[in-house]
């Protein structure tokens, strides 16, 4: 395979990537078909944003937020099933509840050790030990600006943290299991080991004040921008939104089993992140994951920065002496 | 070998009493079934249109006479049998004539079937890790009501601050922010209600995966041996 040259890099040489959007199939189908899948994103976006600007107060409120989330998920199941990207990447029901067992253990075990351990623990205990109170810079600026930026801080505090497990050892082994998928969907943002969830989830946002209703409007962001960034649906998505925003083709080439394309596509909403850092390939991929695609089981998933960082360290000062790492562990590093 | 290991599910039973007991409850993740050779169709050609279904990735299978062992650790999602790690297939004559006989051994199956207990659990550990934390508040704010200056200072900060829409907000319409409430109390209470939804959604997936995919598994294998 030669590869395509994305700036000083050759992409898709060790496995079969697509670069340029000029290169990507359209949606198939009839008339309604194709206004559907091309509409749905833009659509979906801006009647969210204006529904959360405009309810009422009583309305306007996290409960209403995770029960038009559940919804709009299982709206894109059926979406996934209608329209999939890829026949190989259809679900299953073993890959479904596998996807959900890690989205169980996110709402359930991860959120209760967040309490003790997350990032608004660390900001309340920076806070009180320095007497500060929150900065309340924001709070006057209009709901939209502040929307972005709780969405905007966050993805770039994600963008380095994900660029970092790509680039230092201990932290890859955190995130490596979540490279093993060989499809995608969009529960598989959940899928990975516990410890690279919680890091993927640290945010320096607590430390500033913002309107209650503005982080309802950040959640539209998450909700249909970044949710899709792991869907098995072909759109035609608006090139304004590819150049601002992560898709599920950027994301696709990111997982794909082709390492230079690892290296690329980090943030998780704002693609405009990885554009800003010379990180951004634009492009798609079906075959993905690492050491030759196989599937990483539960068990493995939960223990694999554990044992191969204990690999690494025996490699490093064990009787043989000098820095190996273990071979499993090398693709994306 | 890990051919004889599968191959034991089917040709090598356990002692009984063991065995017995095993045959109660393995139906949750074994599979038996069977799929009738089409007229004519040999033993050898039958095993031929199946064996190319396990030429997938970490797998091992052995063909002996009329029966395939397989065995592997993670199937990919891709694979046509990927629910099953370990299975025995051999051609039997009965008074119907030659059929595929299979049995089918499932470690997700098993996983789910456990799934409902594991978070109901969570739940159970959500509830007392929640009570321990509201004593922990209760008890640190009884020592601070003790402490009259940082009684001053909570209040402060309780007073709740009146927040003012941009302009550009008003102007547009959106509706004025509430004073926030005070009382958060409500808020901290500990809460089962998202590892009882999982329980039993898990305990409903069991109950679509053990009928969806042996009856997807049986049409594979017809569509394999009838197929031209």
């Amino acid at each position: 395979m030669a590869g395509v040259r994305v700036g000083n890099r050759i992409i898709g040489a060790e496995s079969p990537v697509t670069v340029g959007w000029e290169n990507l199939p359209k949606v198939e189908g009839g008339p309604f078909k194709r206004f559907f899948f091309t509409w749905f994103q833009p659509v979906t976006f801006f009647a969210l944003l204006a529904f959360w600007y405009y309810a009422p107060n009583d309305i306007a409120k996290a409960s209403t937020a995770i029960g038009i989330g559940i919804g709009f998920k299982v709206l894109l199941l059926v979406l996934e099933w209608v329209n999939p990207r890829y026949k190989s990447w259809q679900l299953t029901w073993k890959e479904l509840v596998t996807d959900l067992f890690y989205v169980g253990l996110g709402y359930t075990v991860l959120r209760m050790v967040d309490g003790f351990i997350g990032d608004g623990v660390i900001i309340g205990w920076i806070q009180g030990q320095w007497n500060l109170d929150k900065f309340s810079w924001f709070t006057g600026l209009p709901l939209l600006l502040q929307a972005f930026l709780i969405s905007f801080i966050f993805d770039f505090g994600q963008y380095w943290m994900h660029r970092g497990m790509h680039n230092w050892h201990p932290l890859w082994l955190t995130h490596a299991p979540h490279h093993f998928v060989t499809q995608l969907n969009i529960n598989k943002g959940a899928v990975g080991n516990p410890v690279e969830l919680f890091l993927i989830g640290l945010g320096i946002g607590g430390f500033f004040d913002f309107l209650p209703r503005a982080f309802l409007l950040a959640g539209t962001f998450g909700l249909t921008v970044s949710i899709y960034q792991h869907i098995n649906v072909r759109f035609n998505t608006p090139n304004w939104w590819r150049f601002l925003f992560n898709t599920i083709e950027h994301h696709s080439v990111h997982h794909s089993r082709d390492y230079e394309a690892t290296r690329s596509n980090y943030s998780g909403t704002w693609i405009i992140i990885d554009r800003m850092f010379g990180t951004c390939v634009d492009g798609e991929a079906e075959i993905l994951g690492i050491e030759g695609g196989r599937r990483m089981s539960i068990r493995e998933t939960m223990h694999y920065p554990f044992t191969q960082g204990w690999q690494a360290i025996k490699d490093k000062f064990g009787k043989r002496g000098g820095f190996a790492a273990p071979e499993s562990a090398v693709p994306a590093e | 070998m890990t051919g004889a290991t599968t191959q034991g599910l089917w040709q090598h039973p356990a002692p009984p009493i063991t065995r017995m007991n095993l045959r109660y409850i393995d139906w949750i993740w074994h599979v038996r079934d069977s799929v009738p050779l089409p007229a004519g169709q040999s033993a050898s050609e039958a095993l031929d249109r199946i064996e190319p279904m396990l030429d997938q990735m970490d797998t091992t299978h052995e063909r002996v006479g009329e029966t395939i062992t397989f065995t592997r650790k993670a199937p990919v999602p891709q694979d046509p049998l990927s629910t099953f790690e370990d299975g025995v297939l051999t051609i039997a004559d009965t008074a119907q004539g030659k059929s595929l006989r299979y049995h089918l051994v499932s470690k997700a199956l098993l996983f789910c079937f456990l799934l409902p207990v594991l978070f109901i659990g969570f739940g159970q550990l959500t509830l007392a890790v929640g009570e321990y934390q509201m004593a922990q508040a209760e008890a640190k704010k009884k020592a601070e009501s003790k402490d009259k200056a940082k009684v001053q200072d909570s209040k402060k900060k309780d007073e709740a601050k009146v927040l003012e829409l941009n302009p550009i907000d008003k102007m547009l319409g959106a509706p004025a922010p509430e004073k926030p409430k005070k009382d958060k109390d409500a808020e901290r209470k500990p809460s089962a209600t998202a590892a009882y939804v999982f329980s039993a959604l898990f305990a409903l997936l069991y109950v679509v995966g053990r009928f969806l995919e042996p009856w997807l598994v049986r049409r594979r294998f017809r569509a394999r041996l009838t197929d031209a």
